[in-house]
């Protein structure tokens, strides 16, 4: 690109909620921002959510205009599938970043998003967008609400067939894409980069990965999503309709023996969301949540847990010990039942692990002059939390949403207002 | 159609009571259907006129989803809208039509299940209210 | 009349379709008269689908767009930006609401629903095709916000706001500054102070030029709107000359004769009426409280700079927008709620933080030592009945952290908490972790087992039914009764009164929408921040204040905002200048001119905030809104009646 611009007053790393709205926040007050998003789109994990607590308003309506709003607004120029590989701080609003854009190897302008290129690809892989639910092609389009809606190459599946080469009305594959790694010059920097699920695959008495009608939460969400894999709730291992599901709260949360001692601060309240939204899809099913403590604390929250109760959800205080499978893929949990005091046993047809939260901090590489610091659960550190929170150890780079501690949308949002003015500040400040 | 269901028509009001009438719907409180609302700037702007045709065009009931004190235009609204509603009763009267058929009621913005009551008791009325 | 109109019927992925038939909605759209093209989409907010009806605009010559989704209050402007992006008119698009007012509504009849989706497709295809093209009229705008109440929230929001580059006014209804925060000790998570933290922030405010700090201040009206409000602002004089002699102060204090219950101890200390507020009070300078001065003079006589004429001021004040941080009131338990008023060893958890600072290495109540204490947690919060039905969110955190505390004094201490299941959520659960380490003991109760509180002899007993082991009914003597009482909206509301503020379910002032306007209220140009907002901890408080002041930055750093065009208009044929709309209008919009040789009222554009309170006032119906004319009114309620369902 000829007229490339080089530089901008912030760099937002992570295009999930909290990198919109930021990088929106400051393009309003006239400032330029580069956002670099390491997935084919921007959205985040919000984007790919059901109903969203405790409006249940769709994610889906809630993010897509914020979505659209970042991609068109003329301050804002966005990369997608593009990493940073080191930022150097040269003096106060001086920062070097190089980063590598990735090929899609599709020609951004020429594809038109119109699939035609899927059907004729012969490669099936897992879809990562459905958290594995389901197979795509290794030619696709992300999902339906992408952002960009156009599709890329997964190069490292594709078999250089060239069958979607013929098949794309528009010219638009390109195999002789490359990767190309740039510098380019900021004032500041925002990292928003968000937050790792837990993987319970690490927790073996669970049996998850080995039982299959076991999934993620996060799973459960693409399930209830609008843009769902299947057109209704499935039990993976055989497609049956389930009427008898659990939660098991705190999953890879508040636990020492996975390392993570925090509560995730999330999974109470997603969980009861979608064990509405269960109730709803399926009206005839049981829905019972094992938990420790509910945490429903914010605006609306306890109002949102209370309404579940009456819905008819059960909320069965207990810890879960061991989770076995029966011929039949239904799945027999032993668990503490605290009210009681005995270890009981009980059958349901499928088990959603409510996964906690973790700190994503492979961020922390890419500084490279100056180290960025991190907390105790490796988020990324607020060194003056109470009066600056989105202040990280370096000056000039700020820390917005999940990238600093567990947190839902609301907060990420208001996380996102405030590293947006501080950074606003440190941009006016004149020395 | 002897047992036809009958049509509330709702002014309500953008910033107040229609916010309280999409938050019914949010908390899927359910409220007849041919209840239909029309949303304007403030209560105190509707016209005697619009609500005298709405029953000549077939409507049964009309709601006026007032602002109350919380208008953002001013206090004068609440006064204002009863004295809209005083004059077109008189001219319903004229008509001959029921004055019962115009209610009024201040919504607050949250106001979402008093909304439901009050369509739930006005379409019950008007259910039995001859034509 | 329009004939090229577009219509978009949404699905909303499901929550609009699987109870509306969107195809027959479309269908029944593409019938209409004026209709050229009739689709359904999955998201009609997508980026696709906006380019798809960009397109649509573009390539066929569109003259208007129906969108019939979500309410408007979510999408009216993303739709509109659609329409101006491809060079329609934003004011040719209309919005149907089949959302919200039908899918949902209507979840429980999915024909009414559909015939209801229909009706208000027929009537916004009616309006659209009434619609004019307008244009956005542009005001200056003053870059000046006043923030109302100096707690952390709005003295942080004044601090930025002063960086970014506006000029701020910070109005703190008390001589002092730092709110709630200035009450607590050593504060959960970082080991600060809240003394430490108002210092701080007290500190930056003043050395800030673009700031100023009026304490003792009140805001009493407002006129005006966004970008030029005029506000009035009380001034409730301190009592203490500036630039004399203080040291008297001391002196005077004492043989000040008045003696009330001291707010800020919460009532377990007593003041004077002239008074130092605490020992890290800022500004560091005494004041009277007028409310209960009695003028006797005492005081006056032993220190000079002690001015009894205590004269209210009065100031006008320009400013382009308003944040309201006015944080919250610590719910106070009723008389004989679990003892409380009735045994003097039962206290709220904001007095055992008043307690836990003024007594030094021990904790001391009432005369007697404390050995063991009992929190009771969710009082005035989580209500099965009644009011305050949430979570307080920041007092689960606040009491196992003040149990630390607690401990770090007097290690021996046997310390029960009574709870509703602990919400120490996030990074906060490392200190319900410290206190069960520390041997606390957590038991738990039902909402249909509460605890009771009673007296045998001497001991205080709190009886409960402990959930965590099999509703085991517990009986415990402790010498100290915690209430873990909750946060609610500040009881004196006259600023949201006057300012009109709405109010949520909890009674907090509420917000447009938590994700997509969190910080902004339905009044243009007035911002909500802090715990006024909801219940938040400092953290939580100040990321809100910041929030509001990047977007009131964003509103006001061009001095230049743009309004919508919605106005009214005189049909000088009709109008008989009878001067009835001049009475009507809140904002003097009616002016009188000649025209014609005819004396006639026209609208100030300038002026009109395009309520309508003047339409139903002129006796010759000379008076029209843009966007609600009778034509485009009585053109809805006909569409509206169409079918006899
Ligand atoms: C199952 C589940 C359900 C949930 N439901 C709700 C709900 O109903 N309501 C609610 O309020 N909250 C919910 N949440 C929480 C919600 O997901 C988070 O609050 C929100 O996504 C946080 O946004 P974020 O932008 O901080 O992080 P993320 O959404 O994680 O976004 C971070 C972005 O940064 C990108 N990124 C990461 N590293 C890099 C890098 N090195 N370079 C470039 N880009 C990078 C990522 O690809 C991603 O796009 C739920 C969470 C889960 C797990
Ligand atoms: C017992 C207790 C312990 C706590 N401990 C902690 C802790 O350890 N850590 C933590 O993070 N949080 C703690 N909190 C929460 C903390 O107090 C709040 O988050 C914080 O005070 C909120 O700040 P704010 O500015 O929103 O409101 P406030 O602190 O209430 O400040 C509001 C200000 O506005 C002023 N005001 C009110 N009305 C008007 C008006 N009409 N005009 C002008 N001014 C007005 C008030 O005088 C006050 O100065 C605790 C709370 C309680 C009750
Ligand atoms: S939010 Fe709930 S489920 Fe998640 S870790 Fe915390 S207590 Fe456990
Ligand atoms: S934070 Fe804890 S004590 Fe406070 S209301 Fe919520 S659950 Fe009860």
């Amino acid at each position: 690109m000829e007229n490339e611009v080089l530089t901008y007053d912030a760099l937002v790393v992570g295009g999930g909620i909290a990198g919109e709205e930021t990088a929106l926040n400051l393009a309003k007050m006239d400032y330029k921002v580069l956002l670099v998003e390491k997935e084919l789109s921007i959205g985040g994990k919000m984007i790919l959510l059901s109903k969203v607590f405790p409006t249940l308003d769709c994610a889906a309506c809630i993010t897509t205009p914020k979505v659209s709003e970042t991609a068109r607004h003329p301050n804002i120029t966005i990369f997608t599938g593009s990493e940073v590989k080191g930022i150097e701080k040269k003096g106060e609003r001086n920062f070097e970043a190089r980063i590598l854009r990735n090929p899609r190897y599709v020609k951004e302008d020429a594809c038109t998003g119109c699939q035609e290129c899927e059907p004729v690809c012969p490669v099936v892989v897992k879809d990562q967008y459905q958290f594995d639910l389901v197979g795509r092609k290794a030619v696709f389009v992300p999902f339906s609400i992408a952002n960009p809606r156009i599709a890329a190459i997964d190069i490292e599946n594709c078999s250089l067939c060239g069958a979607c080469e013929k098949a794309c009305p528009s010219d638009a594959i390109d195999f002789s894409q490359e990767p190309e790694e740039k510098t380019y010059q900021f004032k500041s920097v925002v990292v928003a980069t968000g937050y790792k699920l837990f993987d319970p695959i690490k927790m073996p008495r669970y049996g998850y990965g080995k039982h299959k009608n076991i999934i993620t939460s996060m799973q459960m969400e693409r399930e209830l999503a609008p843009t769902r894999p299947f057109n209704t709730i499935l039990r993976p291992g055989d497609g049956k309709m389930p009427d008898n599901l659990a939660y098991v709260l705190c999953t890879g949360s508040r636990d020492h023996t996975v390392g993570n001692p925090i509560c995730s601060q999330v999974c109470c309240m997603y969980s009861i969301k979608q064990a509405q939204l269960l109730m709803g899809a399926l009206p005839m099913a049981d829905v019972t949540i094992y938990y420790l403590h509910i945490r429903s604390f914010g605006k609306g929250f306890n109002e949102f847990y209370e309404t579940a109760k009456g819905m008819g959800v059960e909320f069965v205080k207990g810890k879960i010990g061991k989770i076995s499978e029966k011929e039949n893929g239904n799945l027999i949990l032993r668990y503490d039942d605290i009210e009681t005091g005995q270890v009981k046993e009980v059958e349901h047809d499928m088990v959603v692990l409510s996964v906690g939260i973790l700190a994503n901090d492979e961020i922390g590489q890419v500084f490279k002059t100056q180290k960025l610091e991190f907390d105790d659960y490796r988020y990324v550190k607020q060194i003056d939390e109470l009066k600056r929170p989105a202040m990280t150890n370096i000056d000039g780079v700020f820390v917005a949403g999940a990238a600093s501690g567990p947190m839902d949308i609301p907060d990420s949002i208001l996380s996102a207002g405030s590293a947006s003015s501080e950074a606003a500040s440190y941009l006016a400040e004149v020395e | 159609m002897a047992n036809k269901a009958p049509k509330i028509l709702v002014f309500s009001t953008e910033k107040i009571s229609d916010p309280a009438i999409d938050l019914a719907g949010l908390l899927k409180m359910h409220y007849p259907p041919t209840v239909y609302s029309i949303p304007l700037r403030c209560s105190s702007s509707v016209k005697s006129r619009w609500i005298m045709h709405a029953f000549e065009q077939g409507f049964d009931g009309v709601f006026i989803a007032a602002d109350g004190t919380d208008c953002s235009y001013g206090e004068s609204c609440v006064d204002k809208t009863a004295a809209i509603i005083a004059q077109t009763h008189e001219m319903m009267k004229a008509k001959g039509i029921e004055p019962a058929r115009l209610k009024m009621a201040a919504l607050c913005s949250v106001c979402a299940e008093p909304f439901v009551k009050h369509m739930k008791s006005f379409y019950e009325a008007l259910s039995k209210t001859p034509a | 009349m329009k004939n090229k109109i577009g219509v978009y019927v949404c699905h909303c992925g499901g929550n609009i379709s699987d109870v509306v038939d969107v195809n027959k909605v479309r269908e029944e759209a593409e019938k209409i008269g004026g209709v050229a093209i009739a689709k359904h989409t999955i998201f009609a907010c997508a980026d696709s689908s906006q380019k798809e009806i960009a397109e649509d605009i573009k390539n066929l010559g569109l003259d208007g767009i129906v969108v019939a989704s979500c309410s408007p209050k979510l999408h009216l402007f993303t739709f509109r930006a659609v329409a101006e992006r491809a060079g329609l008119n934003p004011y040719n698009y209309v919005h149907a609401n089949i959302r919200e007012q039908s899918s949902w509504a209507h979840s429980d009849d999915k024909k009414g629903a559909t015939e209801k989706a229909i009706a208000l497709v027929r009537s916004a295809v009616e309006r659209v095709s009434h619609s004019v093209a307008m244009e956005p009229v542009s005001i200056s705008a003053k870059n000046i916000t006043t923030v109302v109440g100096a707690g952390v929230a709005g003295m942080k929001a004044a601090i930025e706001l002063a960086d970014m580059g506006s000029q701020v006014y910070l109005i703190e209804k008390a001589h002092y500054v730092g709110g709630r925060t200035s009450q607590w000790g050593e504060l959960f998570m970082p080991g600060e102070t809240g003394k430490s933290v108002v210092s701080y922030l007290y500190q930056e405010v003043n050395k800030r030029q673009n700031i100023n700090l009026f304490t003792g201040a009140e805001l009493v009206s407002k006129k005006g709107s966004v970008g030029n409000f005029e506000i009035e602002v009380k001034i409730t004089p301190r009592g203490i000359k500036k630039d004399a002699d203080t040291s008297g102060l001391e002196k005077a204090i004492q043989v000040c004769p008045v003696e009330v219950s001291d707010g800020f101890n919460f009532g377990i200390t007593k003041r004077k009426a002239l008074m130092n507020y605490h020992p890290g009070q800022f500004p560091e300078i005494a004041s009277i409280d007028a409310a209960t001065c009695t003028q006797c003079g005492k005081c006056a006589e032993v220190s000079e700079a002690v001015d009894l004429n205590l004269e209210e001021e009065r100031i006008t004040l320009q400013t382009g927008s308003l944040m309201i941080t006015t944080g919250f009131d610590p719910y106070e338990p009723e008389k004989s709620e679990f003892g409380y008023g009735d045994y003097d060893n039962v206290i709220t958890l904001p007095q055992l933080e008043r307690y836990l600072e003024l007594n030094g290495q021990d904790l001391v109540v009432n005369g007697k030592k404390i050995r063991s204490m009992a929190y009771i947690y969710c009082v005035g919060s989580r209500q099965p009945e009644g009011e305050n039905k949430y979570c307080s969110r920041y007092c689960c955190t606040s009491a196992v952290h003040s149990a630390i505390k607690v401990r770090e004094k007097v290690p021996e201490m046997t310390v029960y908490h009574i709870n509703r299941g602990i919400r120490t959520y996030g990074k906060q659960e490392v200190l319900y972790e410290k206190s069960s380490k520390n041997g606390d003991i957590y038991i738990q109760f039902n909402e249909d087992t509460f605890p009771e509180v009673s007296r045998n002899g001497k001991h205080t007993v709190v009886k409960v039914n402990d959930i965590l082991t099999a509703g085991k009914e517990l009986e415990i003597e402790p010498d100290l009764v915690v209430l873990v009482t909750g946060m609610i909206p500040r009881k004196d509301n006259a600023i949201g009164e006057s300012l009109k503020i709405p109010r949520g379910r909890d009674k907090f002032y509420n917000e447009i929408h938590p994700k997509l306007r969190p910080v902004e209220t339905t009044i243009d140009g007035v911002l909500i921040a802090g715990v006024c907002q909801g219940p938040k901890n400092i953290t939580e408080s100040v990321k809100s204040s910041l929030a509001a002041a990047a977007k009131t930055y964003s509103l006001l750093k061009r001095e230049e905002i743009t309004l919508e065009p919605i106005m009214a208009t005189v049909d000088s044929e009709k109008c008989e200048a009878c001067d009835k709309c001049t009475t009507a209008c809140p904002f003097g919009a009616f002016e009188f001119i000649e025209e014609n040789g005819k004396k006639v009222a026209r609208v100030i554009e300038s002026n009109c905030k395009g309520c309508g309170m003047c339409l139903p006032v002129c006796p010759t119906d000379a008076i029209e809104l843009s966007g609600y004319t009778n034509t485009e009114i009585e053109g809805m309620i006909d569409a509206l009646t169409e079918s006899d369902y």
